[in-house]
């Protein structure tokens, strides 16, 4: 015949032990994982300089829908896509003035949706300024990276784009984190987006940038002239296709 | 409920977190997909900074702790007992800052991860009530 199992409990005081050790050990383990998480995404590896509009991009975007490269709500009524590339310094100012009236005016309100086509003929620093970006898509922060890039643009092609200043937004950009945006590059994922977007650029027949192609969401869109870089340059043209 | 119950329950509901974490681990180690309710949650967890400590994914981290509470429940040793409810307190703890990141710093909630956080808590339960209907130690 076997040994039966034991059929008294334990005293009270050596299971509270028991209880108090397991809190302890567990409490210590789980707040130790949580800590060395928080400093490996954003403390000792922090950079001492934060990118130029960290503050002001983030508020600019702060709770507006992205799909990869697309910013705002898919259900918006028209659709306005951006052909640009990251060195061109219209497109710099493009996005540092227009597009923050356009975001507060149509993108927030769900009336319009933007899809970034990306370009980059000016340099070899375009590519991985795009690339940068565009690994940011796969966790929806590309508008992120971007702005910041057009925020700190430098010269065409004077070495602005380095690893310092891409680590530092992939660093600034809440979520995402600087192995991203520097290891990301090479990835599939961007591969694809690349080359979708050298291939909407080429089939659209886009010679310069910053280009915009307007219409309602879902229909034909038709090239829009911007007389001017900031925003009441292609408010008329979204004013009228929101009226159709 | 017996500890023999406890330690059924206990294995269960840790093959199942184990399950998740299991199915997690191989979706960013392969950067496959993962299925999300919510298109984009799930991704965007996933490919975060917060997905990795130190090179090393957070699922499989769970992973690692839900496999050790599935080997501490088949113990009826009171060193058994008290690494399987540390494991899940500690599971607990660590998946609440989790959430937090989730809510207050991603913008972006993977249910997966949420099931996982409902599987450790009910495990903190079931391993801490096992503590307290564990035999006398001797």
């Amino acid at each position: 015949m076997g040994r039966s199992a034991p059929r008294s409990y334990g005293s009270t005081m050596s299971r509270r032990r028991l209880a108090l050790v397991a809190v302890a050990a567990g409490a210590l383990a789980g707040g130790a994982l949580a800590a060395a998480l928080a400093l490996s995404t954003g403390g000792s590896s922090k950079p001492a300089s934060a990118p130029v509009g960290a503050a002001r991009v983030a508020a600019m975007l702060e709770g507006i829908p992205q799909q990869g490269t697309e910013l705002g709500s898919r259900r918006a009524p028209v659709t306005l896509v951006e052909f640009a590339d990251p060195q061109c310094p219209y497109c710099g100012d493009w996005a540092r003035v227009a597009l923050p009236v356009i975001v507060r005016d149509y993108v927030r309100p769900g009336k319009v949706r933007i899809v970034f086509s990306g370009m980059h003929f000016v340099g070899p620093e375009s590519e991985t300024a795009l690339r940068a970006a565009l690994a940011a898509a796969a966790q929806n922060r590309f508008w992120n990276v971007l702005e910041l890039l057009y925020e700190n643009q430098g010269t065409e092609n004077s070495g602005w784009v380095s690893d310092t200043l891409l680590r530092s937004i992939g660093d600034a950009v809440p979520g995402l984190g600087a192995k991203t945006v520097i290891d990301g590059q090479r990835s599939a994922a961007v591969e694809r987006l690349l080359a979708a977007s050298d291939a909407l650029a080429q089939q659209a027949g886009v010679q310069s940038t910053p280009t915009f192609a307007l219409g309602r969401t879902g229909s034909k869109l038709a090239f829009v002239n911007v007389p001017s870089l900031d925003a009441s340059g292609i408010e008329p043209a979204i004013d009228a296709a929101l009226k159709q | 409920m017996s500890e023999r119950r406890l330690q059924e329950t206990i294995a269960v509901l840790a093959i199942l977190g184990a399950g998740i974490a299991g199915y997690l681990t191989v979706a960013h180690v392969t950067h496959t997909p993962v299925a999300c309710v919510r298109s984009g949650g799930c991704e965007t967890v996933q490919h975060s900074a917060y997905s990795e400590l130190w090179g090393i994914p957070v699922a499989a981290i769970g992973l690692a702790g839900y496999l050790l509470i599935a080997v501490s429940s088949r113990r009826r040793t009171d060193p058994a007992r008290v690494a399987g409810a540390a494991a899940a307190l500690a599971g607990l703890v660590f998946a609440a800052y989790l959430v937090y990141v989730q809510v207050g710093v991603i913008h972006a909630v993977c249910q997966w991860c949420m099931a996982s956080d409902v599987v450790v808590a009910l495990l903190v339960v079931a391993t801490f009530l096992r503590i307290s209907r564990s035999a006398a130690p001797r």
